[in-house]
């Protein structure tokens, strides 16, 4: 079953093409990255997929239907985390959860808060608040609140952009240990070669907009005859 | 998948419940602002309490009764204005509302949220106004008479509209615009006729008057405490400003939306 497809997306900022007819999917239980340099277009691609931004051309269509014409009903399926969003300072972490099972609609909030909480190992945070925890605790509240929905697709903005590496192995594991259990797809980008590595089926090398390269990572480091996808990443950067 | 999910009007209500809920969590765990919502209202009201004596004991009748009743009947409108833009303040402030924007919750559930919220903690200002105002110059606010509640009411849905505003101007043109926020009410202040009446204002600034809810509900007050009836034709006038300030707000920031959404520039509200 076909989570995400994303066909033709274009979209220009005045005289700037930031997005050039980008075509992609993501199938269930599929994690696809979405590489390129900065500016390439890789977030304003995600913020399309999630209605933040809307396409001069193309369309989102989301476990089958249009995002445009059943926004809630999609949304209410897909979650996103990101480096440069946070949450409320001020509130608990129970608290955070708590408003966010709220506004996903969920049936029985507290058991989802319930489960989160221990899925992402948060029972001694619960009661501190969001703004008084270390980076790594930050992500992993942020990745609590990604998940409490159960989310089909999961949209992951460099998700561990401001970790050290060892809390940042952590989340990668956790994912991917949640991506196999629960067949949940994933659309990620990074500029960590090695994370997208360990955990992409299937990569998307954006540059100026555009898709220039597809495929798991040692199909590409073949295609461009190097040893990693780190190779890869510096030609396509360099042109 | 499906039976975890909430639909309809449950999921509605539970969205709207979660702006709320955000809201009183917020302001439990941030004393400045309940300081906030109680220190400049009472400060406003201790002012103008020592000026209505002053008058009154210059034999300026009736000048406590109808100076306190404007300030008490001000504070709704500035408040509920103030309540709402800062619920959505708020999650600019704490780089969190983009995760609002990619939830299920729509903008008219987030705005209901804004201002159920808003009830609430406006009532509890005025309570405590109310209270000191008996307390401190014997200002019984049930002077004001069965006009009292439609007054505020009026005054409520007026703050919700210009708090509206606030917050399409905040998405239109981005965080340098959140000054609409603090100065808006007050360039409408001159206009509702809160400390005076209508009649001491130039002809042209009358006929901007008659087009302020709020002028109407001041106007009517003084009425009121000067031995009138309530004006309830005044009151439907006021009513119907009402429905247009809110259709026009709510139009503002639909349209508000739309812009930044085509332009990218809700993905900037990210930190």
């Amino acid at each position: 079953m076909t989570v995400l497809e994303a066909v033709s997306l274009t979209k220009r900022f005045g005289p700037v093409t930031a997005v050039d007819g980008v075509s992609f999917s993501v199938g269930e239980g599929e994690i696809v990255g979405l590489l390129g340099p900065n500016g390439a277009g890789k977030t304003t691609t995600l913020h399309m997929v999630l209605g933040l931004t809307t396409p001069d051309a193309g369309t989102v269509r989301m476990f089958g239907r249009d995002l445009a014409k059943h926004r809630t009903w999609a949304l209410s399926r897909v979650n996103f985390a990101a480096s440069y969003v946070s949450l409320p300072w001020v509130l608990r972490v129970d608290e955070l959860l708590d408003v966010f099972a709220h506004m996903y609609g969920l049936r029985n909030p507290r058991r989802q808060v319930a489960e989160v909480t221990e899925l992402l190992d948060l029972g001694e945070l619960r009661d501190r608040r969001y703004g008084r925890l270390s980076s790594g605790q930050q992500t992993r509240v942020q990745l609590a609140k990604a998940l409490l929905n159960e989310p089909g697709l999961l949209v992951l903005d460099e998700p561990t952009a401001n970790l050290d590496p060892d809390v940042g192995d952590r989340i990668r594991e956790l994912l991917l240990r949640e991506a196999h259990r629960t067949g949940r797809a994933m659309l990620i980008t990074s500029h960590n070669m090695p994370e997208v590595e360990r955990m992409c089926s299937r990569i998307h090398f954006v540059s100026g907009g555009q898709i220039v390269a597809t495929g798991s990572a040692v199909e590409l480091a073949g295609a461009y005859g190097v040893d990693d996808l780190e190779a890869v990443f510096l030609r396509v950067a360099r042109g | 998948m499906t039976s975890l999910l909430l639909d309809g009007a449950s999921a509605r209500r539970q969205r709207i419940a979660s702006v709320i809920r955000r809201d009183f969590f917020a302001l439990r765990r941030d004393p400045p602002r309940i300081i906030d919502m109680a220190f400049w209202p009472t400060a406003e009201l201790v002012l103008w309490g020592l000026v209505s004596m002053y008058l009154q004991q210059n034999r300026v009748h009736i000048a406590v009764a109808m100076l306190l009743g404007a300030v008490l009947l001000w504070q709704v409108l500035h408040r509920a204005q103030g309540e709402v833009t800062f619920g959505f303040l708020f999650d600019v402030w704490s780089s969190n509302l983009l995760n609002v924007f990619v939830s299920p919750l729509s903008t008219l559930e987030y705005v209901a949220g804004l201002l159920l919220a808003s009830v609430v903690k406006v009532t509890a200002t005025i309570g405590v106004m109310s209270v000191l105002a008996f307390a401190l110059y014997g200002f019984g606010v049930l002077t004001i008479g069965p006009g009292l509640v439609p007054f505020m009411a009026v005054l409520m849905v007026m703050g919700w509209a210009l708090g509206v505003v606030a917050i399409g101007a905040v998405i239109r043109f981005g965080q340098s615009a959140q000054i609409v926020a603090f100065i808006l009410v007050f360039v409408f202040q001159p206009f509702a006729a809160v400390f005076y009446p209508l009649s001491v204002l130039p002809a042209p600034a009358q006929a901007v008057a008659a087009l302020v809810p709020a002028s109407h509900v001041f106007e009517g007050m003084r009425g009121v405490l000067q031995g009138g009836g309530v004006s309830w034709g005044g009151l439907a006038v006021a009513a119907l400003l009402d429905l247009a300030y809110v259709a026009a707000s709510l139009g503002f920031l639909l349209y508000s939306l739309r812009y930044a959404r085509q332009k990218g520039k809700l993905s900037r509200f990210g930190s």
